[in-house]
């Protein structure tokens, strides 16, 4: 049975949602599911902007078969070829055999990569090309490494919809709801919204910024992202986390407290740490146990907050597994400039701390405060004496 | 040449030897005692067309060959190694980097009056930490508008301060090293350019011998020499072809020195024979003039190379070693043939001795001619797989770098003391002003922008407001004598580890800032901006000490004598936000890669410090083989 949702006038959402996907990428965990959005225009031409992931396409096969009623499908728009876009891009192609996709250079050679068998139904454009589908002119624009090489976007030039790829895209199925303006976005999304930006695109910042610069020279009026809800009102309050994220800058002053504690001595040092921020009016204060937290949450959490403190135990004397992980993680996303205090707890050679600043040196303008506390396993006047320096020094800088 | 020299060549010698000798040789020992350079044989070197030798007539030149020019600085040298090497450095590295780099335009402006004698040319490379490695050039230029603004200084620079022209080396794109240097025409005069004191030299005394300063000295746009990053490798042309002079210099002291020996050793007798005969002074001579040949062979067949346009950069250097080398050992054979008269000042072999020395150190070492040499023939060494540049950060470590700019005098004053004020400092209390520097808790410290002696009585009254004890740079304690020398700060002198550390009018010399690395908060002073010392401390004020000084004086002064401190308490540092880098990253649409310069491209055999734009139009993603233009900054 069908499921489909209106946009505009000739414009219809013909996607499907995932609820028993535990892992996005086999790697992010997504309880609250993910949809995934194609969507289907009725000009003199008909077309269909990408496809679904392989889980939802009985459905998406349905929702186009009713909102086409009949008609054939002329073109495939394909604006991202990964497969959870581009799946079913084969089966489409066999129902609707005279269909043309229009896809770039780089998506058909990713095409013929995953076997599916195009040849004879190709239309490859480049940048600022146009097409007419009637009333409907579309033009086409490049965005490389947002966050795959061959992704672009495609900009309806009548009505002002931005098919956007994976860009403003959001974990979280839609359950019924499709407009930003029928959920409460920033109480219910955003968590999910940056989680998914900060680990799928994260790396990317100069690429979403070039992509951003070309969005502004355009009047748009609508976002159509391939994940989670289309935009049509408050743009601007989505834009503005875009430009933070890709530019990696926080989006607001505040503590994440990051820990690895293996008997809860570290766990009661940063308890501590903690109390002292909020009882001096740091009250924005997150913490997470590195083993217990999956590190998509805790990438997420490190993008919106200013500061961060590492409290590590030495673990064969090297940095604790999930923390490096995380460190790691953080590197390869291209993480910077954030200020970040260290907690070390070591019983018999505590070295995690120098050991943690060697590797934020590695990254690129991440400040580590002069202040640092060194657990000798467990708390005691000297390390907590340190502990009220490392204070002061969190709450100068965050105050400057 | 085929082994022998032409007519016109000895034609040639016979010239400037009959100069030199008429001319040189009566003051050459004035000369060297009185450390006095020899205008009027510069001037008379001019009017016998030899400043210009090598270059064309149409810039003014002599258009003679090189081999001429390598005659003319051997005969001078012959009788003072001095005056060789003035002749040496005006032509060899004050006029050709022009010469062979310069625009049309430059050279008509500058290479014509030096080629013609009418100015003198040098060549400043040489600085405190950049000797043999140029890459440690500290000296920097940074445009502005039409100008780029020179701030630094270099060491040891030949014919300064009586040379017009410099051709000066500086950084401008810093931490990539040598890629990073740019080459610049400079004129004596020019506002900020100044000369530090003269070297008192082992030898060539006739020579003068000065530093470079360097204060915001505006250089026009279009005395670039060559392109901006081409300043490493104009500075390696030019001492490929310097190393002629400089063998040429040493050819001529050792021959003079070894006529000499001959002379005496004919006409000294000792067991009735002269000693000439005895045959441990024959053999000796026998080898003198065995080196001598070979040397000769050398320096001309390199000066041949050049003048037909044949690689000669590691015959240059071979002349160079060898002759430099053998010059020593000539020269200390003539004197031990002199025996104790050649002991004596005035014997010309005494002053060949001297001279001799610094031919195996200038214009590269000879340790690294035979680096030049070696490489020509085994290649570079393997690169260095793994390394990584890093951004070298303020000799002082990471600092806040807060300046106050705004407002008068005594806002930025009153600015100063309130951020000290909320870092905790209490002026209500202080120490003895003649706290040892180690155990001071506060310095105030003077550097040669003092001036006058008397004006240290601003600083004794700083100090006193302050609580702190008295420093200074090391000229004022050791040219200056101001302080006594165990009060100079640095690297070399004392190491301060305390809280505050004022510095009043000290440009900030990469010893000095070694010296006060501990300190927790540094206040500089200055009146000239780019002054070191502003990148290297806490906080700052540009002005004028004589009003600066005065003000904060009176601004710390609670009207009571201060408090005993308390013991010293080593006060917390704020912690500076990290920097970015100065160069670019730049990332491949094609994969994301991010080309790094701090990394290079070890696989694509680009060397860290390389920038993006620098890379050959060829590169490719050494991911994804995306093409260069498919990148974007990062």
């Amino acid at each position: 049975m069908y499921c489909v949702r209106k946009v505009t006038e000739d414009l219809y959402w013909v996607g499907g949602n995932d609820r028993r996907l535990t892992l996005f990428e086999n790697i992010h965990p997504i309880p609250r599911g993910v949809s995934y959005n194609s969507y289907l225009l009725l000009d003199e031409k008909t077309v269909l902007f990408d496809t679904v992931d392989w889980s939802a396409g009985r459905q998406f096969l349905e929702n186009i078969e009713y909102v086409l009623d009949g008609r054939p499908l002329d073109y495939l728009v394909i604006n991202h070829m990964e497969p959870d876009h581009g799946a079913s891009i084969e089966e489409v192609l066999l129902r609707y055999p005279d269909v043309k996709i229009i896809s770039t250079e780089k998506a058909f050679m990713m095409m013929h990569q995953f076997n599916f068998d195009i040849d004879g139904h190709t239309e490859e454009v480049q940048e600022g090309d146009t097409r007419s589908f009637g009333k409907h002119e579309v033009t086409f624009v490049a965005a490389p490494m947002v966050h795959w090489p061959e992704a672009m976007v495609t900009f309806d030039l009548t009505n002002g919809v931005l098919f956007a790829a994976d860009a403003f895209g959001s974990f979280g199925s839609l359950d019924g709801k499709l407009f930003n303006d029928e959920v409460n976005f920033d109480r219910d999304w955003i968590d999910d919204a940056r989680r998914y930006y900060t680990n799928i695109v994260g790396k990317y910042g100069p690429h979403v910024q070039a992509l951003l610069k070309k969005a502004a020279t355009i009047d748009i009026k609508m976002i159509c992202p391939l994940h989670g809800p289309v935009w049509r009102s408050d743009l601007g309050y989505f834009l503005d986390k875009y430009d933070k994220w890709s530019s990696y800058e926080p989006e607001e002053k505040g503590v994440l407290i990051v820990y690895a504690s293996m008997y809860g001595n570290t766990e009661s040092a940063v308890n501590l740490l903690a109390t002292k921020l909020v009882e001096r009016g740091i009250t924005n204060v997150s913490m997470y146990d590195v083993s217990k937290t999956h590190v998509s949450q805790l990438i997420s959490e490190t993008f919106r907050l200013s500061h961060i403190v590492l409290a590590s135990v030495t673990y064969n004397l090297g940095i604790y597994p999930p923390m490096l992980d995380y460190l790691m993680d953080m590197k390869a996303l291209n993480m910077q400039k954030r200020t970040v205090a260290l907690i070390e707890n070591g019983s018999w050679a505590p070295k995690s701390g120098a050991l943690m600043e060697e590797f934020l040196d590695e990254m690129k303008q991440m400040t580590v405060l002069n202040e640092k506390v060194s657990v000798l396993s467990s708390l005691n006047e000297g390390s907590a004496l340190e502990m009220d320096q490392l204070v002061d020094g969190l709450i100068e800088s965050i105050n400057e | 040449m085929l082994f022998k020299t032409t007519e016109k060549h000895e034609e040639f010698r016979a010239k400037i030897r009959e100069f030199a000798e008429a001319e040189l040789k009566p003051i050459a020992f004035m000369l060297d005692q009185k450390n006095e350079f020899p205008e009027e044989i510069v001037k008379k070197l001019a009017e016998m067309n030899m400043m210009g030798i090598p270059y064309p007539k149409k810039y003014g030149g002599a258009g003679l060959d090189i081999m001429t020019y390598a005659i003319a600085v051997e005969e001078l040298a012959r009788i003072d190694g001095g005056t060789g090497v003035i002749l040496s450095a005006h032509v060899s590295l004050g006029s050709y980097p022009i010469y062979a780099f310069g625009t049309e335009e430059q050279k008509k402006k500058y290479l014509v009056p030096l080629a013609k004698g009418e100015k003198l040319g040098a060549f400043g490379l040489t600085e405190p930490n950049a000797g043999s490695d140029a890459g440690g050039t500290e000296t920097t230029a940074v445009l502005e508008g039409d100008h780029y603004i020179l701030n630094g200084g270099k060491i040891f620079i030949t014919n300064a301060d009586k040379a017009d022209t410099y051709v000066v080396f500086a950084v401008t794109t810093p931490n990539i090293g040598t890629r990073g240097i740019s080459a610049f025409i400079v004129e004596k005069g020019w506002e900020g350019f100044e000369f530090g004191d003269h070297y008192d030299k082992m030898g060539i005394r006739s020579s003068a011998t000065a530093e470079l300063i360097f204060n915001d000295v505006k250089v026009p746009k279009e005395n670039l020499l060559g392109k901006e990053g081409q300043g490493f490798k104009i500075a390696m042309a030019t001492l490929d072809g310097g190393r002629i002079g400089i063998a040429s210099q040493a050819l001529g002291i050792a021959q003079g020195a070894f006529e000499h020996a001959v002379e005496y050793a004919k006409e000294r007798e000792q067991f009735g024979i002269p000693i000439a005969h005895h045959q441990i002074n024959s053999f000796k001579i026998a080898d003198m003039a065995t080196k001598l040949r070979a040397a000769r062979f050398l320096v001309y067949s390199s000066a041949e190379l050049k003048e037909h346009h044949e690689p000669y950069g590691m015959e240059s250097a071979m002349a160079k070693q060898y002759t430099s080398d053998i010059c020593l050992e000539v020269v200390n054979d003539a004197v031990q043939i002199f025996g104790g008269t050649g002991y004596l000042k005035g014997m010309e072999v005494e002053r060949a001795y001297r001279d001799a020395k610094i031919c195996t150190i200038y214009e590269g070492t000879n340790e690294i001619q035979r680096v030049v040499i070696a490489s020509h023939i085994i290649g570079k060494p393997p690169k260095q797989t793994g390394g990584k540049l890093k951004a070298k950060g303020p000799i002082t470590g990471a600092r806040k770098k807060k300046i106050f700019s705004e407002g008068t005098n005594e806002e930025k004053v009153a600015a100063l003391v309130e951020a000290l004020t909320a870092d905790g400092y209490d002026f209500n209390v202080g120490i003895d002003p003649n706290t040892p520097i180690v155990e001071a808790d506060r310095v105030v410290s003077a550097g040669k922008g003092i001036g006058d002696k008397a004006n240290m009585k601003l600083i004794e009254e700083l100090a006193i407001q302050a609580g702190a004890a008295i420093g200074s740079s090391r000229p004022v304690a050791e040219t200056l004598k101001y302080v006594p020398l165990n009060r100079y700060v640095g690297m070399s002198g004392q190491k301060f580890n305390g809280n505050l550390y004022i510095a009043c009018g000290i440009s900030g010399a990469g010893q000095h800032l070694k010296g006060i690395k501990g300190a927790t908060t540094i206040v500089a002073i200055n009146k000239n901006k780019n002054a070191p010392i502003f990148k290297n401390a806490d906080y700052g004020i540009v002005g004028d000490l004589m009003e600066i000084l005065p003000l904060l004086t009176k601004a710390l002064d609670n009207g009571e004598p201060k408090k005993p401190a308390p013991p010293m308490q080593k006060m917390r540092k704020a912690t500076p936000k990290k920097e970015a880098p100065p160069w670019k990253t730049y990332v491949c649409s094609g994969c994301g890669y991010e080309y790094d310069p701090a990394v290079g491209d070890p696989e694509g055999d680009v060397s860290p410090g390389t920038l993006f734009d620098a890379l050959p139009e060829e590169w490719i993603c050494p991911d994804c083989g995306e093409e260069k233009d498919k990148f974007i900054e990062g």
